[in-house]
């Protein structure tokens, strides 16, 4: 009991420091930019809108301040919970935040069972028989994967699926034209289909990969020999000794790969017009909205750091060696 | 047996997405981008170009670009110009039912003044309801200018105006927010309390998609009308036709004015350029390019040649434009001593008749510009050298080289920020500093004309009085190239009649003419 209290409280107050951190990092890197937020605001309109009104527009933002004390101004607001306005959106990015994780924690939380789960099963099926045809397949797929662009995966099955087979949607959550009280669940996953699957393909490579280079390792290892001389089939080596083995490794990549889902998600958002996550943090970076592109990214690394802990708690239940080999270390320490 | 399911599971959702036909076409699907951000609220500038759908405005132009009473039944400016009187229509109501009074008008405009959006109302003193009927609105100074506004600011109800106003407008436009999926649709119905004429579409969607996608949901059937980037205006969707708008989106380069005398902005960026300072090589560029070339090669044939800031406008001068003459161009330089050297590039006391052509790189249409601009400077001996560049590092030369920049607009006050010497280096304004006490003076006129329309000719003389202006013809002080076209696919079953020349901006600015719009199919 004791140690896991302190692994928490450890754990928060590491969280706690990283965050700042990045706050501060980010904050530094948004106000070098090049992108100046009121012509970014202003676009093609600059010549209409005379020096008086853009030094009002300064004053509305707070934009006329030094940047130290915009800084410090911003960080006692989140203190106490207030993540400020979003000029971009004109609303508060608490609100802009909580509406567009609501479309992206369906996408990417799919999108993540899905790449973990499919790649997972595939790389222990490819590992189990290195060089069969099955492997081969697996492998050739997991390549080329890996090695394509979310963007252009996405614009291929629009071309496919709902240009040339009309099977799924071209854009957006929901149907053309309809209302959103209208619309039905069945609707909203079939509109969640084409994204999910551009989104999911990616991770799945990642994951098959690591899985099969571990599962491969462990058919050659002796416990294996050792089963199949008592008899063992391969089924029951990969369900009693590959599945456990193996989880390590596809855990540390699923739980890393958290990063990655969100510049997957950006891009898949962005070219069926899914408005999620994804789609505001490009207006927040490109329009120059601090406080917005901030809190997403406060969220991000809040996100990412929570899923490597989990990954850390998981390695234990994973493998118990862990476990006791930490508290040998421990007890060797004291 | 599994994949026959998933199969089959497909099939019968994409039949359920299918577009409902209706007996007689009364919705329209519409991806012509536009989507505004920060939502729908006229004081922060939505409205600005295009259609404000939810809300009127004072005046409204036709296609013509003429003006049309809208919700001003009178409008009258006093003597020394600095006072509007302006009689407003009676019967009108929002969408919520309740009256349209002075008071909603006045209010619009004092609170638009303050709101710190892209609406520069700063020439106004006050706005004031003197009855229910009547606004006097009152200006610092004779700004004619100012009534731009009078055609762009929508009319917001005072009652109930608040924080959420952006996100549920009222108004008393022809249509009324139904749905707004932000990043994705908007879906807009008839507004029953309208005044005006009703438009035979009862329903508008709008999608928000990408480029990519709108071109991919007009070849799935699934809109109406999409808006083309021209590098993809050939591949027409079938069931579609071209619909190509005249626009004032032009595309230049200025010349720094002022010889480099060592003078520094206020952020320390060299001010003046030698080579560019001279008129004869400023007119010699003006004169000696083949435009139509630029059109043919950079844009692929979708535009137009530019001469000045507002081609078409009624505010333009037509006797500005010079025609394409290698030979007379050649002359100009010469007899200002421009003398070839070695290399062929011109040279007059020991100075190289160079620049660099600066744009930004991340704009591929800039770029082309700019290449085939150096190419068709090389017949007449001066050498442009293209550089892709950041915006910030475009701030840094803009005052002593070139850029290619682009411009448009429907008032009259972006030639002002474009050409008055008193915005010479203040932002983007007057990158050159240009400088002329007649182009000046024409202005001042125009800013005290008694009315819009009154002002035209002084801005015409401003550009070009037959003897000087900013024009090519005088000063010389941009070498304006071309103007994109705006390309839009749409049904072939939609008429949209004629269109407004559009600004700087392409897509929403179709929707000036909306109510117009007819569907010529059964």
């Amino acid at each position: 009991m004791g140690s896991w209290t302190a692994f928490v409280l450890v754990r928060l107050v590491r969280l706690a420091l990283v965050l700042a951190g990045v706050a501060a990092v980010a904050f530094l890197l948004a106000k070098f930019s090049p992108v100046d937020p009121i012509d970014a605001y202003l676009g093609p309109d600059i010549a209409r809108v005379g020096p008086e009104q853009r030094a009002l527009i300064a004053e509305k933002w707070g934009l006329d301040q030094p940047a130290g004390v915009q800084f410090v101004k911003w960080f006692s607001r989140i203190l106490t919970g207030d993540l400020g306005w979003s000029v971009t959106y004109n609303a508060p990015v608490a609100d802009v935040i909580s509406e567009r994780f609501r479309s992206s924690v369906v996408l990417m939380g799919l999108a993540w069972v899905f790449s973990g789960v499919i790649g997972f099963s595939l790389g222990i099926w490819a590992g189990a028989r290195p060089g069969s045809w099955s492997d081969r397949v697996i492998r050739l797929y997991a390549y080329i994967l890996a090695a394509t662009p979310t963007f252009w995966i996405a614009i291929l099955l629009l071309i496919v699926f709902s240009v040339g087979l009309r099977w799924t949607p071209v854009c957006c959550a929901a149907p053309i034209g309809l209302l959103p009280e209208d619309v039905t669940l069945l609707q909203r996953l079939h509109h969640l289909l084409l994204p999910l699957v551009g989104l999911s393909i990616l991770g799945i490579a990642q994951i098959a990969l690591h899985t099969r280079v571990k599962m491969i390792e462990i058919m050659q290892s002796d416990f294996v020999l050792y089963a199949r001389a008592q008899g063992g089939t391969t089924l029951d080596i990969i369900l009693h000794h590959g599945v456990r083995n193996t989880a390590l490794p596809a855990i540390t990549v699923l739980f890393a790969s958290l990063g990655e889902l969100f510049g997957g998600s950006i891009l898949a958002e962005t070219v069926f017009s899914y408005p999620g996550l994804g789609s505001a943090t490009i207006e927040a970076g490109i329009r120059g909205d601090v406080p917005l592109l901030l809190a997403i990214t406060l969220m991000t690394t809040l996100f990412v750091s929570v899923g490597n802990t989990i990954a850390d708690v998981l390695y234990h239940v994973a493998d118990p060696r862990i476990s006791s080999a930490s508290e040998t270390w421990r007890g060797v320490a004291e | 047996m599994m994949k026959l399911s998933i199969l089959a599971a497909v099939s019968t959702l994409s039949l359920l997405s299918a577009p409902v036909l209706a007996a007689e076409k009364s919705e329209l699907v519409l991806a012509i981008g536009g989507e505004p951000d920060t939502g729908y609220d006229p004081l922060l500038g939505w409205g600005r170009y295009g259609h404000p759908l939810f809300q009127s405005t004072l005046l409204s132009r036709d296609a013509d670009l003429a003006t049309k009473s809208d919700l001003a039944t009178a409008w009258a400016l006093s003597d020394d110009k600095l006072t509007w009187t302006i009689s407003i229509r009676e019967g009108v109501t929002f969408s919520d039912g309740t009256p349209l009074t002075a008071r909603d008008v006045a209010f619009t405009f004092t609170k638009a003044a303050t709101a710190g959006g892209a609406i520069d109302l700063h020439a106004m003193v006050s706005a004031e309801a003197t009855d229910d009927r009547t606004v006097v609105i009152r200006l610092k100074q004779p700004w004619i200018t100012f009534t731009e506004n009078f055609y762009s600011l929508g009319i917001v109800p005072e009652a109930t105006y608040g924080a959420d106003y952006a996100r549920n407008p009222v108004g008393s436009g022809p249509y009324r927010l139904v749905s707004w999926r932000q990043g994705e649709q908007l879906i807009v119905e008839a507004n029953p309390n309208y005044y005006g004429e009703k438009s035979p579409f009862s329903r508008l969607t709008f999608l928000f998609t990408g480029e990519d996608t709108s071109l991919a949901a007009a070849n799935a059937g699934q809109v109406d009308m999409v808006s083309v980037p021209a590098a993809l205006a050939d591949a027409v969707p079938a069931g579609f036709s071209t619909v190509v708008v005249d626009t004032v989106d032009n595309r230049g380069i200025h010349f720094p004015m002022a010889p480099d005398e060592g003078k520094k902005d206020a952020k320390g960026n060299a001010i003046g350029n030698n080579v560019t300072a001279d008129v004869a090589i400023r007119r010699a560029v003006n004169i000696g390019i083949d435009r139509q070339k630029i059109v043919d090669t950079a844009l692929l044939g979708h535009g137009t040649p530019a001469y000045g800031p507002a081609d078409g406008l009624p505010w333009s001068n037509p006797q500005a434009a010079v025609t394409f003459d290698l030979d007379a161009a050649r002359r100009l330089l010469d007899e200002a001593g421009w003398v070839p050297g070695a290399d062929g590039i011109r040279e007059k006391n020991g100075l190289r008749a160079a620049f660099r052509i600066h744009y930004p790189a991340s704009d591929s249409t800039r770029q082309a510009i700019a290449m085939v601009l150096a190419e068709l400077l090389k017949p007449l001996g001066i050498e442009g050298t293209p550089n892709g560049t950041t915006w910030e590092g475009i701030e840094r030369v803009m005052h002593s080289e070139p850029v290619a920049f682009g411009w448009g607009s429907q008032s009259p006050l972006e030639v002002y920020s474009l050409y008055q010497s008193g915005w010479g280096g203040v932002d983007y304004y007057n990158p050159g500093f240009f400088s002329n006490a007649a182009v000046d003076g024409y202005f001042e006129a125009a800013q005290r004309a008694s009315s819009l329309e009154a002002s035209y000719p002084e801005w015409q003389k401003a550009e070009w009085d037959g003897a000087t202006g900013f024009s090519t013809k005088g000063e010389a002080g941009w070498a304006w190239l071309v103007n994109l076209d705006h390309v839009y696919f749409a049904n072939k079953c939609l008429d949209v009649g004629k269109t407004q020349i559009e600004p700087h901006g392409h897509g929403w600015p179709i929707t000036a003419g909306i109510q117009g719009w007819t569907w010529t199919c059964n």
